[in-house]
């Protein structure tokens, strides 16, 4: 819903960095986003490709790597993986007491300069 | 070339809300981020807990709203300070936005401060504002599937509010199906039920925000 000033937060970040290091353009930029991070990566896509005229990434290409929620079980002690935005008991005993790892990330990973 | 960034996307927001969290706290304000989705009676909480808490300790409100100012207004007249932001079509409140209306309240004066964010399930949870925890309302009327429907607001609060309770049995809603869920989700939340039509469980509601200050 509000892919809109994440988009303007991931091209403040890129251009600044272009920028500082003394670079003319942004070619492409790599973002990785967590299921579970609320964003969804069409709206992304579509924001990223309305704001970007006009600013140092005008031809850029975004990629977006989704990451999948993963955690650890504290009762089975097992890793897991789940294919769903949330996490509610341990995939492989039903417990509920987890420590979720990855899944809520929100980050830029790379970017490719001219 | 390739440049390695890695950065978080909402880093500009999160070092602002920092700032903010800085500022509340040199002054002594323990800030609430209350969210819910529209309708869930987020202004009727606040104004039954400033009429409860009696001068026990003093409040402080930011309305955030899309537009108008009808809840700033309520406030007002319940008789704690108030600020109203208007997002303008914006689905949450940021930190900037606090930081820009937080010189027009009497911060010193102030306890316990309420950021009533925008009503939504989604976005506001994502967004710090500045605040030392995050609380979240959910009505009866909205029935039981919102906690698995809405998993990150519960995941990310420190307790959750169930208003009108008294609506129960005219509803469908499992009351039980709600808490159990939501104490999948996140199982330290801090569970209230309430309602602010008939002052139910607004007393236990208010004793443990003045705990909260007092520490």
């Amino acid at each position: 819903m509000h892919e809109v000033s994440i988009v303007q937060g991931l091209l403040d970040i890129a251009i600044e960095n272009c920028k500082k290091q003394g670079y003319k353009g942004i070619e492409s930029i790599k973002v990785k986003i967590g299921k579970a991070s609320g964003v969804m990566p069409d709206a992304l896509m579509f924001a990223f490709e309305a704001m970007k005229p006009g600013t140092m990434a005008d031809k850029a290409v975004l990629t977006i790597v989704e990451i999948p929620v993963s955690g650890y079980c504290n009762s089975c002690c097992s890793d897991f993986t789940v294919d769903d935005a949330y996490v509610t008991e341990c995939p492989k005993c039903g417990n509920i007491s987890l420590r979720t790892d990855t899944g809520r990330e929100l980050n830029i990973d790379e970017m490719e300069v001219f | 070339m390739k440049v390695k960034v890695v950065t978080n996307i909402l880093e500009a927001n999160d070092r602002l809300a920092a700032e903010n969290r800085k500022i509340f706290q040199d002054l002594g304000v323990y800030v609430i981020n209350l969210m819910s989705g529209p309708g869930a009676g987020k202004t009727s909480i606040l104004e039954q807990t400033i009429k409860a808490t009696n001068g026990r300790m003093k409040l402080g409100v930011i309305e955030g709203d899309i537009a108008g100012d009808d809840d700033a207004r309520r406030i007002e007249s319940a008789g704690a300070p108030v600020v109203q932001i208007n997002t303008g079509g914006a689905c949450h409140l940021d930190a900037n936005m606090i930081r820009v209306v937080m010189d027009d309240l009497p911060l010193k004066d102030i306890d316990l401060l309420f950021i009533e964010n925008v009503g939504n399930l989604v976005c506001p949870a994502e967004f710090n504002v500045g605040e030392e925890i995050k609380v979240m309302l959910l009505s009866i009327a909205e029935g039981h599937d919102k906690p698995l429907k809405y998993p990150l607001m519960f995941q990310e609060s420190t307790a959750l509010v169930l208003n009108k309770i008294d609506l129960l049995p005219y509803t469908n809603a499992d009351l039980e199906k709600i808490k159990r869920d939501s104490l999948s989700l996140n199982p330290k939340l801090k569970i209230f039920e309430v309602s602010c039509k008939t002052g139910q469980g607004i007393s236990d509601w208010v004793d443990w925000l003045l705990a909260l200050v007092k520490k």
